[in-house]
């Protein structure tokens, strides 16, 4: 599979301030790429630059075979939500649709019916004819996420398209967002600071920390890369736990150990550093004291642990 | 030709420029009526008193197409509705041209309210014809002129309030010579001022076809500043289009 935004040692400057340094990613199509980072760290900037907002002071990038040096035909095949989007006081919400397939190049009676159907998908239909300003927060981000499709693009910008929104307008564009990849076809490139989201929507990830990226992969591999287990579950026969406790108290890079509550056998073993020697020591310090290991689970890492490592926020 | 309806439907069917229009036809009312009745004003020959009509519908006129230009790219920006613009395929200069556009009907709807007033006050006399000719040639030309600097303005602003201020800032400039004492607009001096303005060039020119009854060319060097104005600001207004930016300033 071929990436379908691929970006290579894109950096940004404002007079002295460099908000963008050194980006290289790529996203094949269908996937959904979030894009984490801390207040400040480049994420509108790295949009700006991609949508064609912005020129890139250095470096390219192409989205859908078509080159940064062609912005106008980059902007034919992509939707973009900005951050903060307003939007019109005067216009129904199939009005603004209708406006913005006009402005794809759609007939009248084209833009008319992919207004339709776009509020139908957005789940708008009854206030399609109302004006925009009467629409709730959540309303207005479903029809700003409409907007953004309504040239069927290849690409989907999505900067921070939860911004303000409560937890049911959250999973209502979220879920919207799911289907742009799952049913679309299209690729997402998603900022949001919802991480737990980000975990269970997103393909791929890209943290970005003063504007640089901190890291990218699939979730797991951000997860693992930045915040390895620092703790471990370990199954040892009830009558070895007193010698499996003595072992590991003594093996090196082991914290603290302690039986599980509630579950015989079971002990809970904390590492003093990241990293899975700390696990294979462990190990070791047991078979050295010849106690049989029945199950040895590290603790899987999260995203959010990983985030904060690396952007060293929190 | 799309940004541009779109605008027409804001301005017009939004209400905005409906009111202004009809705070323009109560003000036209209000003149004509003194000229036409007061014991004061009366003494006005009816010429002077179809060229004060049409200076003031030109002035008028133009200042609200140069409030509605200085609101197009400030007022987006500050509504937060730039950046889904500009990311659309319209170039940034055909966003300009059919705001341009729509912001010049104000001066056409302004033009169309002043008709009746012309007609009623110069009736008889053989001059509203020419009178309307000359107010709406010069009146568009005026109204491109203030718009597109108006537009201008608005590119580089940060905020609306900005845009505004410095627009009707420089309009105010722009009408000072009007006010200069006869002695000050005498003189190669206050005649290189007159000309050079194409606000006050351009309703000289009015009142030498309308008051003074001289043909169209016996006087066109004083439209060389009013096309001028119309020509240059109108193209500065369209190629600066390019460096507009989401926060105003030079594009980055």
């Amino acid at each position: 599979m071929s990436a379908v935004v691929e970006a290579h040692g894109v950096r940004k400057e404002y007079a002295s301030l460099v908000a963008v340094e050194d980006l290289s990613f790529a996203v094949e199509a269908g996937e959904i790429l979030g894009v984490l980072g801390p207040n400040g760290a480049g994420k509108t900037t790295a949009i700006r630059v991609l949508t064609t907002i912005l020129s890139p002071t250095r470096g390219s990038f192409q989205v859908a075979r078509t080159p940064h040096t062609r912005p106008a035909e980059i902007r034919k095949i992509i939707g973009v939500l900005p951050e903060s989007a307003g939007y019109p006081e005067q216009q129904t919400g199939e009005e603004f649709l209708r406006f913005y397939g006009r402005l794809y190049g759609q007939s009248r009676a084209s833009a008319a019916a992919v207004a339709t159907a776009l509020l139908a998908e957005a789940g708008l239909t009854e206030r399609g004819h109302s004006l925009v300003t009467t629409y709730s927060r959540g309303m207005r981000q479903r029809l700003g996420l409409a907007r953004a499709l309504v040239n069927d693009p290849q690409v989907v910008f999505l900067d921070e398209p939860t911004l303000g929104l409560d937890p049911a307008g959250q999973r209502q564009v979220l879920a919207l967002v799911r289907g742009l990849a799952e049913e679309r076809g299209a690729t997402v490139l998603l900022s949001t600071h919802l991480h737990a989201e980000v975990e269970e929507l997103c393909t791929r990830v890209l943290i970005l920390n003063r504007g640089r990226v901190a890291a990218e992969g699939t979730v797991s591999e951000v997860a693992r890369m930045a915040a390895a287990p620092r703790s471990a579950r370990v199954r040892v026969r009830a009558e070895r736990v007193e010698d499996a406790l003595g072992a590991l108290v003594r093996a090196n890079g082991v914290e603290t150990v302690e039986r599980a509550d509630g579950q015989p056998g079971w002990l809970v073993v904390v590492f003093t550093s990241a990293g899975e020697e700390s696990g294979s020591a462990a190990l070791l310090a047991l078979a050295e004291a010849d106690v049989p290991v029945l199950a040895f689970e590290l603790e899987g890492a999260r995203l959010s642990d990983a985030f904060l490592a690396m952007t060293g926020a929190g | 030709m799309i940004v541009a309806g779109q605008e027409l439907r804001d301005h017009w069917l939004g209400g905005r420029a409906l009111g202004l229009t009809l705070a323009l036809s109560l003000l036209l009312s209000v003149v004509s009526y003194l000229v036409a009745t007061n014991q004061a004003l009366n003494y006005l020959e009816q010429r002077e008193s179809v060229n004060l009509t049409l200076q003031v519908a030109v002035a008028v006129g133009a200042l609200l197409a140069l409030l509605a230009a200085a609101d197009t790219i400030s007022g987006e920006r500050e509504r937060g509705t730039l950046e889904s613009l500009l990311v659309t395929p319209i170039s940034r200069q055909q966003l300009v041209a059919g705001k341009l556009a729509a912001a010049l009907s104000l001066w056409i709807g302004a033009f169309a309210v002043t008709v009746p007033y012309v007609w009623y006050l110069g009736r008889g006399i053989g001059v509203v014809s020419e009178a309307l000719a000359a107010g709406l040639v010069v009146g568009t030309l005026v109204a491109v002129f203030l718009a597109s600097l108006g537009v201008l303005i608005s590119s580089v602003s940060r905020s609306n309030r900005v845009s505004l201020s410095v627009s009707l800032l420089l309009l105010l400039v722009l009408f000072a010579p009007t006010q200069f004492p006869t002695s000050a607009q005498q003189g190669w001096l206050g005649d290189f001022l007159l000309r050079v303005n194409p606000l006050t060039a351009g309703e000289h020119y009015i009142g030498k076809i309308v008051v003074d009854s001289h043909a169209w060319s016996h006087d066109a060097s004083w439209l060389l500043s009013p096309v001028l104005g119309a020509a240059v600001f109108a193209a500065a207004a369209i190629a600066a289009a390019r460096s507009i930016s989401l926060h105003g300033g030079s594009r980055s």
